[in-house]
């Protein structure tokens, strides 16, 4: 069936060191990369960032394919991205004549940096989803916005809702998958047709796919109730988080590529 | 009419990292008039077998024939074969989504493309089937109805197309003792009419009782095949693969060990009805002498 090939978000296990680092590190990590992809300005000051990044994904054995994957949703944009400003950007040097157009040397400098900016965004966060559980995310995420409480934001609802849902996103697409089964059995054709048919087709899927949402929201309620979940205040957590050796050793990693990427700037 | 799986393999997520092999080179035929009842330890492969029956799940590897016929061939209607085979999943109540009891029960002969007339007359003849008042039910909401109705009405949206072979996946699990009972009852019946029944059960007292013969599956292969009596003749066999024999078996076997002459091949409470009869009237002539 169709449902069974979704994987959700794209967690790829291996036991590697960045897998076990410290998500609250990791997500700080990735924000550091960010700032040092637009900091970088020149090709060159691109070499470091890449550089890392290699070194990030050869350290986390995630294989090399599984990270070509996650470009695939944004090819559309990056290629936009390209061809967009190799086209319409104005330059002084003409380097190629195409007849219909003239490709300026600094258009097409500037594409390559814009579009190889979008990929090394999108594989920095990719690296980052792909050697974290979404749990350990909304965990670390919950660690890091926990000081925004003082302003009175809710950063435990905001993480417990999240990882509620992040666990049940398995159960009901086990669920629609089974109700799917049952009402193909039946005869019910969820492929083909025109929009409109198979919009009608979706009513006897939606319908008990959402009974049985709201049964398992209420039995998860009286179960939390039952266990006297109060919200955030006092509670304790299985997995404590702790920052190692290869925290630090990453956070100095980092800190050296941003260095290297100012270096490169001002070359 | 019968259905073969010819070396059946079926793997999940293929590919992926996840990917796991649910049942692996199998091979058997449901015979046509048979009861035949699937048995195995959760994850043996059961469930997924029993979907390669009316080709909900492609077999990986390997065959799926109706009648001799690949069922996953190029130009071969499918809606034949969910027609012929009906499925009902295990806690089917679980399936249901239209307003009123009649439309829900209408939902695969509607499919089937059949007329107005015919649906209605569908309609009534199922859910008569499974003991419900047509008259009485049909305009109310499948969800105000008790859990045991709700699954009758599942069950008569499978029967409402007619199936000649109909594949149960623990027809009886969660309900009360009574309904239950009826459930297993309706079962029977079906099958009395002739029917050709497959049902994936883990009480070994249904499958003694009705089966005609068992198919045990163990880690995605067939572990063992025969009549009940053939099965639970291997209780050391049943026990190492986490399954169990029927109570009477256990109790023969108690009354074994007592060195009660207690015959091997009673697995059925009327057989031991029977035995504990002669037993208690043997005894009796034997105090009298």
């Amino acid at each position: 069936m169709a449902l069974s090939n979704i994987t959700l978000g794209q967690y790829y296990p291996t036991d590697s060191a960045v897998h076990k680092m410290d998500p609250r590190v990791k997500i700080l990590l990735l924000i550091a990369l960010i700032v040092a992809i637009f900091l970088a300005q020149s090709l060159l000051a691109f070499l470091p960032v890449a550089a890392y990044l290699l070194l990030a994904i050869r350290l986390s054995r995630v294989p090399v394919r599984m990270m070509i994957k996650s470009l695939k949703p944004l090819r559309l944009i990056i290629i936009l991205t390209f061809l967009l400003n190799v086209f319409f950007l104005q330059g002084e040097t003409p380097l190629v004549d195409l007849g219909f157009a003239v490709i300026k040397k600094e258009a097409l400098l500037t594409a390559v940096h814009y579009s190889l900016r979008l990929v090394l965004l999108v594989l920095g966060s990719s690296l980052l989803t792909l050697t974290t559980p979404p749990i350990a995310l909304t965990d670390g995420l919950e660690r890091l916005l926990s000081p925004l409480r003082v302003i009175r934001f809710p950063a435990h609802e905001m993480a417990m809702m999240m990882s509620i849902a992040l666990r049940f996103i398995p159960t009901l697409l086990e669920e629609a998958d089974k109700i799917m089964k049952a009402q193909t059995a039946r005869g019910a054709d969820f492929e083909s047709g025109n929009l409109i048919a198979r919009a009608k087709a979706m009513v006897p899927l939606l319908v008990p796919l959402f009974v049985s949402a709201f049964r398992r929201a209420g039995d998860l309620a009286m179960a939390m109730e039952a266990r006297c979940y109060h919200g955030g205040e006092g509670r304790t957590r299985l997995r404590v988080l702790k920052c190692e050796k290869r925290d630090y050793i990453a956070c100095a990693v980092t800190a050296l590529l941003i260095a290297a990427v100012v270096l490169a700037g001002l070359l | 009419m019968q259905v073969t799986l010819d070396h059946v393999t079926h793997t999940y997520q293929a590919g992926s990292p996840f990917q796991s092999v649910a049942i692996k080179d199998v091979s058997m035929t449901v015979r046509e008039g048979e009861f035949l009842a699937l048995i195995g330890h959760t994850g043996s492969g059961k469930s997924t077998l029993a979907q390669h029956i009316n080709g909900l799940l492609k077999p990986t590897e390997g065959r799926v024939l109706l009648d001799g016929k690949d069922i996953h061939e190029k130009g071969f209607n499918k809606k034949e074969v969910r027609q012929k085979v009906g499925l009902v999943f295990q806690y089917p109540e679980h399936q249901l989504f239209e307003e009123t009891v009649a439309k829900d029960v209408a939902f695969g002969p509607k499919n089937l493309g059949l007329s107005d007339g015919e649906i209605k007359e569908r309609v009534r003849e199922a859910l008569a089937k499974v003991g419900l008042d047509p008259a009485a039910m049909e305009g109310r909401s499948p969800f105000e109805l008790s859990g045991g109705q709700m699954r009758r009405v599942a069950m008569a949206g499978v029967l409402a197309m007619r199936p000649q072979i109909l594949v149960l996946d623990e027809p009886a699990a969660g309900l009360d003792p009574q309904s239950r009972e009826d459930m297993l009852q309706l079962i029977f019946g079906l099958h009395s009419q002739g029917t050709t029944v497959v049902m994936i059960s883990h009480s070994m007292d249904d499958v003694a009782r009705f089966a005609t013969r068992a198919v045990v599956m163990a880690e995605g292969a067939i572990a063992m095949e025969g009549t009940p009596e053939e099965i639970f003749s291997h209780a050391e066999a049943l026990e190492k693969m986490g399954l169990d024999v029927p109570s009477v078996c256990k109790l023969g076997m108690r009354l074994r060990e007592l060195h009660v002459p207690c015959p091997e091949e009673m697995f059925r409470e009327d057989q031991a009805f029977e035995t504990l009869l002669k037993l208690w009237k043997g005894e009796d002539a034997h105090g009298a002498q």
